[in-house]
């Protein structure tokens, strides 16, 4: 599904990856770890095609190479990133974005798009499995929203998207330990033999809850070591800095 | 200048010797400094003279028309409305209301007379104003809904100015919402000039939101001068986005205690539009409160201007003022300017005003992309969400809904 070649990323004329493989397949769970400043968030934005970053190597997605697809299309696709600092966005409703969001998908799949009733009935359900009180989704775009909540509504972002890929960037960073389950529970809920997921966290907690089948540590812009879930274990009880 | 003008008071009909004694001096006076032009301190950001020179060959009031025009009436939206032709009178209807409650007729220009002068456009318009309306809502009659007023423009209107004085008076305790909507396509060029008088007995509620429905090439100019009595409230909301040049000045006299005012904008520009706001805000009266959000976006080669003072009257303890301009650069081509005035005597009040101009959040740009939302809708999201913060304080919901549905389109560039 997601091929990485020999991933080089500049930002600022400052090397942050220097040589990146990967190779993640449906219906797998793939971790990133890694110390501050290793290049895990930089990995997520060059995925979602954020401006600013120089690139070398190859990305494919499920054959077609990412640099000829712009942001929204990356999503239309099937690319999903669940941010480690969503926006604030003042004035925009969630719910008008939600529905923008999720017709502009659906229309770039060459589905049928929603008229509003059929969309608030789909939304309030899904809503509802993620413990969302329905007034947030009437209220500015993550405004005065707390971090599990903010998180919690890109979870719901990602169940309404549907994507073939999720990339969840330090999605367990400033959650509670219930909001970190029902976060988790959305996950596994949603992960299945069609999609995969791949998960940029510093610590072992989110993989108690969502297992990977890799798990790669990822140092100094290049991943030196991939093994299974017992690594995420064995890294938590001997720091980064014992690997080599 | 260079104008080539052809103003005739000949053919005002049904004037008496006097008014036209009246109009011939206010002709005169306008003759004398023309239309307005930068080196006047209030259209120091708007050179009027300049703008008419380049888009008008030549201006004359002679204006004939048959009412052919295809009056269309807004659906899905329960409303009183009155239809209008070039400032005339063309029908009403009023089939939510008591009848004897509301008073509408035409403008009788021997009141005239009675306008206050502020510059050499409402100069112009008391020598040539012709149609127009007066509206009197009774004594605590409070309207059930909204009333309409319909501005279609006849064929043939290039190169022409319209002068119409309105004048809007309600008695103790009464309440109107007032749509003032310009319809129709507007493809020539012509000059709509406006005086309109508002008076707000003690308690009365006027809330009159200003709407243009389709993009147009008129160049508008109203003068708005009202007086609020004690109790009494007036807000106004501007959502004139598709005229080429519009300029409002509203002057509210808060003439007795506890009235109160708003005045709230929200304005998208295109193109080579110019949109300018003026305000003059005067607490005559202690414990009154005036409150003004004024915004702007500013798009290709648009322009937008606002200047905006709150006087304060020695008297006039206990004022609270507050003043808020912003404004959302989305090209560099484009302007605005934002002057905030405050004219403080008394030493008791709460006076704030504040003015910011910035640009689009790419980041939130960024972030609305990657949920596969395209470029230009994701701006126009943005611009949503940045403009209808002025319809917060609507209550009535089919409303708010109409002017959402309004504000979007203009948006969308009509």
């Amino acid at each position: 599904m997601l091929k990485i070649k020999n991933l080089k990323a500049t930002i600022n004329e400052k090397l942050i990856l220097k040589g990146l493989d990967l190779d993640v397949k449906p219906g797998e769970v793939h971790a990133i770890m890694g110390p501050n400043g290793s290049g895990k968030s930089t990995l997520a934005n060059v995925l979602s095609g954020k401006n600013g970053y120089e690139t070398e190597g190859e990305i494919y997605f499920n054959g077609t190479n990412l640099n000829d697809l712009k942001i929204e299309e990356r999503a239309q696709k099937g690319i999903f990133l669940a941010f480690q600092y969503p926006l604030e966005i003042p004035g925009v409703n969630t719910n008008n974005f939600l529905k923008t969001s999720l017709n502009s998908v659906r229309k770039a799949r060459g589905q049928k798009e929603l008229d509003t009733l059929t969309f608030l009935k789909l939304i309030k359900e899904k809503a509802k499995e993620l413990n969302i009180d329905e007034k947030f989704l009437s209220r500015q775009l993550n405004v005065g929203f707390s971090g599990g909540e903010k998180k919690k509504n890109e979870i719901l972002q990602m169940k309404l998207l549907e994507p073939k890929l999720s990339i969840l960037d330090e999605t367990d960073s400033g959650l509670d330990i219930d909001a970190l389950r029902i976060v988790a529970d959305g996950v596994n809920s949603y992960k299945n033999k069609e999609n995969a997921f791949l998960i940029i966290t510093h610590y072992q907690r989110l993989l108690d809850y969502i297992k990977p089948d890799f798990i790669h540590v990822l140092s100094a812009g290049k991943i030196i070591k991939t093994g299974n879930a017992d690594l995420g274990e064995q890294l938590e009880k001997t720091g980064y800095a014992n690997l080599s | 200048m260079k104008h080539s003008y052809d103003f005739n008071i000949e053919q005002i009909k049904n004037l008496s010797l006097e008014e036209k004694t009246f109009r011939q001096k206010n002709l005169d006076l306008f003759y004398k400094s023309g239309f307005p032009s930068k080196k006047v301190e209030d259209w120091k950001f708007t050179d009027l003279d300049v703008i008419l020179n380049k888009n008008f060959e030549s201006i004359s009031n002679e204006i004939n028309f048959k009412p052919d025009e295809k009056l269309e009436i807004i659906k899905n939206f329960k409303h009183n409305y009155i239809f209008l032709i070039n400032g005339k009178i063309i029908s009403t209807s009023f089939v939510y209301e008591e009848k004897n409650k509301i008073l509408i007729k035409d403008f009788d220009q021997k009141e005239a007379a009675n306008f206050y002068l502020a510059n050499t456009l409402t100069l112009l318009n008391s020598a040539l104003s012709s149609g127009g309306f007066s509206l009197e809502i009774s004594k605590n009659y409070k309207l059930n809904k909204p009333l309409v007023i319909y501005n279609y423009f006849s064929k043939g209107l290039k190169n022409k100015i319209l002068n119409n004085k309105n004048s809007i008076k309600l008695h103790k305790g009464a309440e109107l919402i007032l749509i003032d909507y310009n319809a129709g396509e507007l493809q020539n060029n012509f000059i709509k000039n406006t005086v309109d008088t508002v008076s707000l007995d003690e308690s009365a509620i006027l809330k009159s939101i200003l709407i243009q429905n389709s993009k147009s090439n008129g160049h508008f100019y109203k003068y708005i001068r009202s007086s609020l009595e004690s109790s009494s409230n007036y807000e106004n909301y501007i959502l004139s986005s598709g005229l080429k040049f519009n300029k409002i000045e509203i002057e509210v006299n808060l003439n007795k205690d506890n009235s109160s005012c708003g005045i709230y904008s929200a304005l998208n520009l295109l193109e080579d539009q110019h949109q300018e706001i003026k305000t003059r805000i005067n607490h005559n009266s202690p414990n009154c409160k005036s409150y003004q959000k004024i915004k702007n976006v500013l798009n290709d080669k648009s322009k937008g201007v606002y200047q905006g003072k709150i006087f304060v009257k020695k008297i006039a303890q206990k004022t609270d003022a507050y003043q808020l301009s912003k404004a959302l650069i989305v090209n560099d081509d484009a302007e605005f300017d934002a002057k905030p005035e405050l004219e403080i005597y008394a030493d008791d009040v709460k006076c704030s005003h504040g003015s910011t101009s910035g640009s689009i959040d790419s980041d939130a740009v960024h972030y609305l992309m990657t949920r596969g939302i395209p470029k230009k809708k994701a701006v126009k999201l943005l611009i949503n969400g940045f403009l209808n913060e002025i319809l917060e304080n609507i209550t009535i919901n089919e409303l708010k809904f109409f002017l959402e549905k309004i504000l979007e389109r203009q948006i969308n560039g009509h």
